[in-house]
């Protein structure tokens, strides 16, 4: 896939999943996102370890508005005032904002995801315009950390098996992820200053191996695009509709205008 | 002989450090080889750093004095216009990789330069030669040993065609053969009349007839000595008796998908000390990895007898999560319930002057001997290595090799994966070595 066409997938991604609280249109962005990544991931990429994480801030999330927002009619649980900050009652309005929320966060992360599994770091690199090449240093350790996250987590878990680390509650994995963490951090300085050191950004440069833009490459780009100015076209308008859980909760609006722009997004996975 | 880079009464400070890295550096530097020496943390990575401008422009921190690269002011000069001229190797090869395979990595320095597509070819090509990885070409990265790193990392630097090469421990995880096309490939540059800066712990590997010696000392320049010990025999460990077999590989075969070493027969009895050495690339991490049962094998059988096991990975930084390096080793005791205090094991490997510090500010050299500690406290049954000399001064060395010999006298079993052939000689009651999927003995000293 050309990486100037999957950069305008993901930022039609991002727009939708941001620009409405609507949780239909936010499903069917993040099925959307879901399936492109499926189709058209690289061979040999890991999504368990992504996904995985996807699902924690997704229930992290939800957890969070339940306990913390307090507002709403339908009430599931009561708990005592004294519990500092989660004292109250539990709505349902509040889990299904939560959920709402979470929609749109697993979206974003999605999309931000496939940029390092669906093309090389590199490619994104040399596909920047000129105007952006001190950027991209950052730009090409920034898309190294998900998949030096995944191998840093492996190998660190197994060194610490060795010294005698078991799993024993969340509070026992801060010393895999801790360092896990930090030394994917480092690598990524390490990339950024040999990015520096090799003179990335110093003047023209020359790329052996351009991404070429094949048809189907095209057709992604000019959807992808669609999308993005037919869903801000529809917010100038007021088509998107406003989804309100609180304080009553209430069913989503349906709109066809920003549906169609969300089933656009699905394009790039049918495509050869 | 002109200059290639001047330093006057130069010190440099990295952020929220105390204590100075660089400490008054005067210096010329010309063409050919200059070999730069000292203890792990004495300074001689950030001074590579600042030939091209990483120090201070990258890391920011606090530079005094001048400093001239190339007749460019360091400190009014930027490391990405340094690093048109400049060309460095850093310490540890496989972080400073941006593309997927061999030959677009080496490429990546040329493209930068903005240099026409068949010259980029054309140094490409005569680069991977120069390294001998030509037929690593069309290889990933990913599937690449770290000694078939550091070759691919040092073929990159070259095909730049710098002014001026600064190379960081580039023989680390170099076998003999990668250590003498690395020295080849610097008399080379030097003969060219191009500056090439080593900073090696075991510089007898790249030195050549006219090179100048240099030594630091805690950011300081020493004078030095010119010492070529390294090239002298080393003392050897006594012959002494095994215990019953600690563990035994039975017609192994090896690998992660494909099978990488077969027919593998070997064991390894209580107080014995194995090395296994080979090629880089032939397949020694695999084999360890096996042994220790981190790796399920292809086919053929493990059989360790209970106990503790040790193991020290490849890449130990990310062992260390601790707030000071007493911390670190203590984890481990509180992991597996030791009766023992960290304190000896701090004093073993001299860093109990170093116990408060975070792990994470020492020099690589340092972090590989915190690592060492907190793997090897307590008296573990089976003790595996992996590339344990990895950026290690003479001083570290001569501490692990204490530290093994002990370890063996109260019947561990150790074994070591290195591509230092000298401190396997050493310490090895055996040596195997590992070389186009078989294993043979090379050397055996005791019954």
């Amino acid at each position: 896939m050309n990486p100037r066409a999957l950069a305008i997938w993901v930022a039609a991604v991002l727009l939708l999943s941001l620009g409405s609280e609507d949780p239909f249109l936010r499903v069917l962005t993040l099925g959307a996102a879901l399936a492109v990544l499926l189709v058209r991931r690289r061979a040999g990429t890991r999504l368990r370890p992504a996904l995985l994480a996807v699902g924690v801030a997704a229930l992290l999330t939800v957890l969070f508005n339940l306990l913390l927002s307090h507002t709403g009619q339908n009430v599931l649980l009561e708990l005592p005032g004294w519990l500092p900050a989660l004292g109250g009652p539990l709505t349902l309005e509040g889990a299904a904002y939560g959920l709402d929320l979470a929609l749109g966060l697993a979206a974003c992360i999605v999309a931000g995801i496939s940029l390092s599994l669906i093309v090389q770091p590199h490619q994104l690199v040399d596909s920047l315009p000129g105007l952006l090449s001190r950027t991209g240093a950052a730009l090409g350790a920034a898309m190294t950390l998900v998949p030096r996250l995944g191998h840093s987590f492996l190998a660190v878990r197994e060194a610490q098996q060795m010294r005698g680390w078991r799993p024993r509650g969340m509070r026992s994995w801060t010393a895999v992820v801790v360092p896990s963490v930090l030394t994917t951090i480092e690598g990524s300085v390490l990339l950024a200053e040999a990015m520096e050191a090799r003179a990335f950004g110093s003047g023209p440069r020359t790329a052996l191996a351009t991404s070429r833009w094949r048809a189907p490459d095209l057709v992604i780009a000019a959807t992808s695009s669609a999308a993005i100015l037919g869903f801000v076209l529809a917010l100038c308008l007021g088509r998107v509709p406003a989804w309100q859980p609180y304080p009553t909760l209430t069913v989503p609006a349906l709109s066809w205008w920003p549906t169609l722009c969300c089933l656009g997004l699905f394009i790039p996975a049918l495509l050869p | 002989m002109s200059e290639v880079a001047r330093f006057d009464g130069f010190s440099y400070r990295y952020p929220e450090s105390e204590a100075l890295s660089l400490n008054q550096i005067t210096l010329q530097l010309g063409e050919g080889l200059t070999l730069l020496t000292g203890a792990s943390g004495s300074g001689k990575s950030t001074l590579l750093r600042s030939l091209n401008g990483l120090v201070p422009h990258f890391h920011g921190g606090q530079a005094r004095g001048r400093a001239w690269i190339l007749g460019q002011d360091l400190r009014a000069t930027s490391t990405r216009r340094l690093a048109r001229e400049v060309a460095m190797v850093f310490q540890e090869p496989e972080s400073q990789f941006v593309l997927a395979t061999v030959r677009r990595e080496v490429a990546f320095g040329p493209e930068n330069l903005g240099r026409p597509a068949a010259e980029i070819a054309d140094r490409v090509e005569a680069a991977l030669q120069a390294m001998g990885v030509g037929e690593l070409a069309e290889r990933r990265i990913s599937t690449l040993s770290g000694g078939q790193r550091q070759r691919v990392a040092l073929a990159a630097a070259l095909a730049m065609r710098p002014r001026l090469l600064a190379l960081d421990e580039p023989t680390s995880q170099l076998d003999d053969a990668g250590a003498d096309s690395l020295r080849r490939a610097c008399q080379r540059l030097a003969a060219q009349e191009l500056a090439v800066v080593v900073a090696e712990h075991r510089p007898w590997r790249v030195d050549s007839p006219g090179s100048r010696r240099l030594e630091l000392s805690h950011g300081s320049l020493t004078p030095a000595l010119g010492s070529k010990s390294g090239l002298l025999p080393l003392p050897r460990r006594p012959p002494h008796p095994f215990g019953p077999s600690a563990w035994e590989l039975s017609e192994l075969v090896v690998g992660h998908q494909e099978p990488v070493a077969a027919g593998i027969n070997l064991g390894c009895r209580q107080g014995e000390v194995l090395c296994l050495t080979g090629p880089n690339g032939s397949g020694k991490t695999t084999l360890l990895r096996t042994a220790a049962g981190l790796l399920r094998p292809l086919s053929g059988s493990v059989d360790r007898r209970p106990g503790r096991c040790a193991y020290l990975p490849q890449e130990p930084g990310g062992v260390l999560h601790q707030v000071s390096l007493v911390e670190e080793v203590r984890q481990t005791i509180r992991w597996l319930k030791l009766d023992c205090s960290p304190w000896p094991m701090l004093e073993e490997f001299e860093l109990s002057s170093l116990a408060g510090i975070d792990p994470r500010d020492l020099s690589t050299g340092q972090r590989q001997r915190v690592a060492l500690a907190a793997v090897l406290v307590g008296s573990p049954e089976l003790v595996f290595l992996d590339e344990p000399t990895r950026g290690a001064d003479p001083n570290s060395r001569q501490l692990l090799l204490r530290v093994l010999e002990r370890l063996a006298a109260r019947g561990s079993a150790v074994l070591v994966a290195t591509s230092d052939t000298q401190f396997a000689h050493q310490i090895g009651d055996r040596v195997h070595e590992l070389a186009g999927g078989q294993l043979r003995e090379r050397d055996e000293r005791a019954a």
